[in-house]
This record gives C-alpha cells, structure tokens and sequence, in this order.
C-alpha cells in the first residue's frame, strides 16, 4: 500500500491493476461491498471505480482531485453515499459533508450511513433549487455534482454560484444521456465546457470508459 | 450601521456591517425588538459565518430530523401501490420456479398426472389436495410408472404444493388490495387499464402524479424505452408498445393493427389519469 500522489488516496498493485484506497473512518465498518484492508494500525477501503465516478476520474489520470483534509463539502447527488463515504474518508473527522439527494428512497439508506459517520448529514432537496437549503448549509471548500438530469450544467452553477468559496473546487460529474440521448457524448461534454467554462477555471477532464459509458467528469476551480 | 438579520436551521442571528455575528438567538421576535429596524442578509455573504465546529454539528443534527420527517411524510398511495405491484410480479415468478419443481419432484411419483394438466395452479392445488389413486382415476389412467414413495417423502412433497397453493392465494389477495386502493385514488386509470397495467404504469413513473404530466405519446412508449433509445440512436425500428400492449384490447388484436390500438389506448389512459389526479387536487 503506497499513498498516491492524490491526497488521503492510497494505491496498490494487483498485478497489471491500480487498486484505489482510503483511510477508513470507521475501521471494521463496510458501507457497500468494499474490500477491508488492514496495514498496521490503519484501515483501508477499496473505492471501486465502477460504484464511484470519482474514483474512476482518478484511474483514468486526474492528477488533482481538489479534495483536502478538513475541507467541508456539499455533494449534490449523494444518492445511498458510495462515493460521499470515501469522501468522507478523504475529509476526515474534522471535515464535513452535506450530503443532498432529491429521492426518499436512497436518501433512506443514506441517513444509515449518516448515523455511522459523524461528519456527514443529509438533505433531502431538489438541487434545482438551491434557495429551499440555503438554510440548511454554510459555505463549502469543494462542490461535487452528480446528478441525471437535462438541466445539470445550470443547476451546478447555480450552486457553485452560491454555496462554493472562491478558489474552492467544482466537482462535475456528466452523464451525456440525460441531456440528450441522440447526441454524441464528445459534443455534450463540449457543449457542457462551454457553458461552464464562463464561470471557472477548468483544470481537469477525463471521459470515464471503461468503468462508465458516456460520462464525464470536469474538475473546476472558482 | 445597518445590521443584518439571517435565520437559518442553527438559529437567528445578527449580523454586522462587517460581515461578523454580533448576536444570536432561537426566538427571531426578541432579536428584531433588540435591534430594531435590521435588514435581510445577503446568504451569499454571510454563508461563510458558519463553517465553524458549532455551526455544524448543529447543522448534521438538524438536518437528520428535518430529512428523517420528510422521508415519514413522503409515504403516499403511490409507493404502496408500487410495492404491491412488485410484490406481485416477485410472487408469479416466484410461483412458476416452484412450481416447474413441483412438477419434476411429483412426477417421480405420478407423471402422467403431471404431464395431463398444464395450469401450474390447478395442478399444485390437486396435488397438496389428493391421492395418487384419485387423480390418477380423475384422468382415466390405470396405472402409473412413477415409484412408490413412502409417507415421509410424499408429505415433503405435499408441503411444498401448499406453499405454492399459499403463494398463489396471497398473490390474489394482494391484488385485490392493489384493486382497493385503486378504486378511490385512480379509479378512471383503473377502468380503462385494469389493475395490473394501472400498477405497472404508476410503479414505473414513479407516481399518478408523474403520470399525469405525460403526454400520450410517452405513455405509449413506457416500459419500451430500451428499444425507443435504440431507435434514436441508429435509427432501428421504433417500437409501437410499451407496457400496454400487456392489456386484453392488444394482445387478443391482430399485429397489424396493434400499433393503431395501441395510440387509442394510451390516449384513453392518459385522459384518465389526469382525470384522476386533477379531481384529486380540488376536492
Ligand atoms: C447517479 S446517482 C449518484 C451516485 C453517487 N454520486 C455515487 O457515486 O455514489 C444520481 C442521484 O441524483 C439524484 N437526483 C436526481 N435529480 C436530482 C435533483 N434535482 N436534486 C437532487 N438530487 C437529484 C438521484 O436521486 C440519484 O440518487
């Protein structure tokens, strides 16, 4: 086990593979069916590319993913919490993580998993409308999105606009799908540059094949 | 100087012209009295007053209770219905594994039983119901090449045909359940689509009230949005049918005019639905 060049992300080899890692929080605690890991002292949890698309992002060569210790985030999207567990991870018990889904469903098994971490609560809201929360959260280091939706380029600015510090990073996951189906992935995610690109400093983008078809991910700075 | 006032989930407090919190307090009331003529804060300002360890703890606890009431709340019509619906296509696939075993275990016994009657249902129910003499004599056989197996190998049998017997009843309560709710929150939908395609179609948008917003065209196509995508994409052939073509009026008509019947229908579903929904909103 060896730390990345990516902060508070570890990596092994298995065999050809790069395995990604993070410091379990919770050492004997699983949240989906990650492998466990002990070296020492510590925990480690494997973050598997093909639940995670941060984590994808990360295999596919972000050198930066903008994410530090102590860093309070506001993850739009956190469906049942596979990816916000390892950001939590990431955080570490002096950082924070709101958590928002629009769905009862997931935010159900979400709040499960608030119950176990103690910096991470859940919202339950539609990230179309930022200012039925804007009560509910304070100003964040890092904004994630990743949510299927049409509008999902105006609904992240609309709250990087307002929830996101300036210098903070912009976290922008992409399903070309649901803005449109007939089009070409590379057109939507160019058409998604554009619009964003008015806003913030790209830094980074990666397409997610093979671990997600039709995605990408941008990494932004305000 | 003016002096803000910002409530949020934390509290109420009172900010100053340079961006500190110079007091708080949970009763708003008291806080206005105190400082007099105070105006809105700008959230966009003074949201990075409340990153401290205070701050958010407060926030991860009152967020749990306020997230955890609106999931309480969020229970409707719609999600029981969904379940039932669900429960009821698990219960049929459920029905038709076991009993294809059934079939196979009691034919070591009586095949010709088995192999004479092709309803799953009936023949579970005769079998957990009567002998090997009477069912053979019920289909005009004289004898059987199935084995002689004794009472405790024949009661596993048995226990298994009632299961599936049980499966089968529950299954049928279950719809009527579904029929119940039915009949008062949709009971348009439900006389032009009848229980299991009304279910299905409410199951997978979600809600009645999702539903209502769908034009005709879509409704048509739900349950198809695999071959649908495929045809935007490459331009394959469209489909013609979604879910609907489960209902009698399409399965028992001719392939050519399926597609015809199919936009009728889904034109008479859609009308019901916002029927159902809208008097739903004004009563
Ligand atoms: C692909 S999942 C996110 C998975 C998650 N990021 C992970 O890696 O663990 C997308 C989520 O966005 C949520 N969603 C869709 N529209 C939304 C909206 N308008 N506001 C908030 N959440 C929304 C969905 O309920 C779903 O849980």
């Amino acid at each position: 086990m060896i730390e990345s060049s990516i902060f508070g992300v570890y990596e092994e080899r298995n065999g050809k593979r790069r395995e990604l890692y993070t410091k379990n929080l919770v050492p004997g605690m699983k949240v989906y069916a990650e492998k466990l890991v002990s070296k020492g002292q510590d925990e480690f949890r494997q973050w598997d590319p093909r639940k995670s698309k941060l984590a994808a992002a990360i295999l596919k060569g972000s050198p930066n993913i903008g994410i530090r210790k102590n860093d309070i985030v506001l993850y739009l999207g956190c469906s049942t919490g596979t990816t916000v567990s390892h950001v939590s991870d990431l955080v570490g018990a002096e950082g924070f993580v709101f958590g928002l889904d629009s769905s009862p469903r997931v935010l159900r098994d979400f709040i499960f998993l608030c119950e176990k971490r103690k910096n991470i609560t859940a919202l339950l809201e539609d990230a179309n409308k930022p200012l039925d929360y804007v009560d509910k959260v304070c100003q964040v280091d890092i904004l994630y999105q990743d949510i299927a939706q049409r509008n999902q380029p105006e609904i992240f600015l609309k709250n990087v606009d307002i929830f996101l510090k300036k210098g903070g990073y912009a976290l922008f996951a992409v399903k070309s799908r649901s803005i449109d189906v007939t089009k070409n992935p590379k057109v939507i995610f160019q058409q998604v540059r554009s619009e964003i690109e008015k806003k913030l400093t790209i830094i980074d983008y990666r397409t997610l094949d093979p671990f997600e078809l039709d995605h990408c991910m941008f990494i932004c700075k305000k | 100087m003016a002096n803000y006032i910002f409530s949020n989930i934390a509290g109420n407090f009172v900010i100053d012209s340079g961006n500190r919190i110079i007091d708080k307090s949970s009763d708003a009331v008291a806080l206005r009295a105190k400082y007099k003529a105070v105006e809105h804060a700008d959230a966009k300002i003074v949201l990075s007053l409340f990153r401290g360890k205070e701050y958010l703890s407060a926030f991860r606890e009152k967020n749990l209770a306020i997230s955890k009431e609106k999931i309480r709340l969020s229970v409707n019509q719609d999600n029981l219905i969904s379940q039932s619906m669900n429960a009821m296509q698990e219960m049929e696939k459920v029905s038709n594994l076991l009993s294809k075993r059934l079939r196979e275990w009691y034919s070591l016994y009586n095949p010709e039983f088995s192999e004479s009657i092709s309803s799953n249902s009936k023949f579970s129910e005769l079998v957990s119901a009567k002998s090997r003499e009477e069912l053979l004599k019920e289909i005009g056989a004289k004898n059987t090449m199935g084995a002689d197996l004794g009472k405790t190998d024949l009661d596993a049998i048995n226990v298994l045909a009632s299961a599936i017997v049980r499966i089968n009843a529950t299954k049928e309560s279950t719809r009527e359940y579904a029929e119940n709710i039915m009949k008062s929150y949709c009971p348009n939908l439900l006389g032009v689509a009848g229980v299991s395609l009304s279910a299905r179609l409410i199951e997978h948008t979600g809600s009645l009230k999702k539903l209502a917003f769908i034009p005709s065209s879509t409704i048509q196509l739900l349950g198809a949005e695999k071959a649908l995508f495929r045809h935007m994409r490459t331009g394959s052939r469209p489909p013609r049918h979604g879910f609907i073509s489960e209902h009698q009026s399409i399965c028992s008509a001719p392939q050519k005019e399926r597609g015809k019947l199919a936009r009728q229908l889904a034109a008479r579903i859609s009308k019901a639905v916002k029927i159902d929904y809208f008097r739903g909103k004004h009563d």
